[in-house]
């Protein structure tokens, strides 16, 4: 299925819910959606297309806005989908998928700790690769992994 | 009771912490604690070029190394628009292939430990090192290899490789039958194995799980075979299922993928013999393994011109159906690298398989899961 195709597939069910379809290599296409309409999209997805295997989730921190990314898998088309949505980057938060795809929960869980991105009803959100209570977010881009200067200073004494 | 198995318990394998809830010898619920590994892999890749992170991928699963390398390349070519020669892809699908074998042999050694069988331990860590020895004498190491370049691989395969590896495929097709012998004749083995940790086709579905836990359950789902990439389209293979959904299922797909893998590396033995050429693409920008600059001081270095893209690549990993998701936004670092571990998502469904089940059962559920926790908590 072409991106084309799955913009009209979809367009009935879920009209101005879906911002568009763009073409990406090797897949069926990413799906962008408005956030607020994040669960009726995940249903439709799901049922209509056969999206049932959700890869991962994932989000990038674009400093301006924050995005967060689903890959799934539909064994009735044959290929993969992405879906993709933009977050403001003050309390990104978007509804979880886990009620769609049970399988969101730990990558749900490791976007909200390494991005930021809280996901709204979740059965369990808590760290998960990082130690409890630990307040940063290493994933964003504002999370530096060493000064430059730092390193300037190392040059000079070896 | 809730008791903790880990970080240092022998059903571990890797630093990981199984916490479950007891009632006697019944499990009434778990809860896996990960991250005791966790080495901001996504992070410090961010921080490198596009060929320094090929490092990082070793450590990442350090039984399937070339796997990931092969995951991590396919992902950035994309995303930088750069295309291997043929040869370079069919050598990197032999080292994914013989990486399987690699990997599934060292999950046998460990399993069959874990149940208290000292022979086939020996035996599965004697074959898995004639493995490595081919890899040591193409990519110089045993474990982490650093082979696979973005557009191509390091080196071609030495003098007298293919007859080399034609004996110890060979030797190891001849193997199956002992192996076989020493856990399926065993009556300890089944019945500490048949029936257990069963999770049905739909309940791996809807928990993410993959890979020959999926096919044990009966369904025939191989990212190589729906979703074909690299060189698979011109290789010839059957994909392996089982319809147990238990250890033993997964004992039989991992058996039969062995055998599978064998297939295909004579199949590529037998390309490359015949399609000598280079192996790595031509005027590849200078930059992609450019001496390192730190961030921040970019300035350093020449403004080029950088291509922007992104790239999604998914493969077969031995343990699943693993992704890579690189994004390149012009620049000699990649922006953002997201890897989705097929193991990350089968631990996760540990309340499924587990619950139910009596505590002496948990090595050979957990050890048939082939937990590495590397690419769980990368």
């Amino acid at each position: 299925m072409q991106s084309e195709d799955l913009a009209k597939a979809l367009a009935p069910v879920l009209g101005d819910r879906i911002l568009g379809v763009e073409p990406f290599a090797k897949t069926a296409g990413r799906l962008r959606f408005r956030a607020d309409a994040a669960l009726d999209v995940f249903r439709a997805v799901k049922e209509d297309l056969g999206f049932h295997h959700l890869s991962m989730v994932g989000g990038i921190d674009w400093v301006s806005h924050r995005e967060v990314f689903y890959v799934a898998w539909s064994d009735r088309l044959g290929q993969y989908l992405l879906l993709s949505t933009d977050l403001p980057a003050d309390a990104p938060h978007i509804e979880s998928a886990t009620p769609v795809w049970p399988s969101a929960n730990w990558h749900e869980r490791e976007t909200w700790e390494l991005v930021d991105i809280t996901f709204d009803h979740h059965p369990d959100l808590r760290h998960l690769l990082l130690p409890d209570g630990y307040v940063f977010h290493p994933l964003l881009r504002s999370f530096k992994l060493h000064e430059p200067e730092e390193l300037e200073v190392k040059k000079r004494s070896v | 009771m809730w008791i903790n198995m880990g970080p240092q318990h022998p059903m571990t394998h890797g630093l990981w912490n199984l916490r479950v809830k007891i009632d006697g010898e019944v499990i009434l619920d778990c809860d896996p604690e990960m991250g005791y590994l966790h080495r901001g892999i996504e992070k410090i890749s961010e921080d490198r070029h596009y060929n320094e992170v090929v490092t990082l991928m070793d450590r990442t699963c350090y039984v399937a190394g070339f796997a990931w390398e092969h995951l991590y390349i396919l992902a950035s070519e994309d995303a930088l628009h750069i295309v291997p020669p043929e040869r370079a892809e069919y050598i990197r699908v032999m080292c994914e292939e013989f990486q399987r074998i690699g990997s599934h042999l060292m999950w046998y050694a460990a399993f069959v430990q874990d149940l208290g069988l000292m022979t086939p331990f020996l035996y599965g860590m004697r074959d898995r090192d004639i493995v490595l020895d081919l890899f040591q004498s193409y990519s110089g190491a045993r474990m982490t290899y650093e082979y696979m370049r973005v557009g191509g691989v390091r080196n071609d395969m030495p003098p007298g490789f293919s007859a080399h590896a034609r004996r110890a495929l060979d030797w190891l097709s001849d193997r199956f039958v002992e192996y076989d012998r020493l856990c399926l004749g065993s009556e300890i083995f089944r019945k500490r194995c048949d029936g257990l940790g069963v999770l049905k086709a739909s309940d791996c579905v809807a928990t993410g799980v993959t890979g020959p836990m999926l096919r044990s359950a009966g369904m025939r789902r191989d990212v190589r075979r729906d979703r074909p990439y690299s060189v698979y389209p011109q290789l010839d293979f059957e994909v392996a299922v089982a319809d147990g959904a238990d250890v033993t299922g997964r004992y039989l797909v991992r058996m039969e993928e062995m055998r599978q893998s064998i297939r295909i590396i004579r199949q590529i033995l037998d390309w490359l013999d015949h399609h000598p050429g280079p192996v790595l693409a031509d005027r590849l920008p200078r930059w992609l393994g450019a001496p390192y600059a730190p961030v921040g001081k970019e300035d350093y270095v020449l403004k080029r011109n950088y291509p922007k893209g992104v790239g999604l690549s998914s493969i077969e990993e031995p343990h699943g159906e693993a992704q890579a998701y690189v994004v390149n936004e012009g620049s000699e670092h990649p922006y953002r690298v997201k890897f989705r571990s097929p193991v990350f998502a089968n631990i996760s469904a540990a309340r499924h398989y587990l619950i139910g089940y009596r505590v002496a059962d948990i090595p050979p559920i957990m050890g048939s899961v082939d937990v590495c926790v590397g690419e769980v908590d990368r």
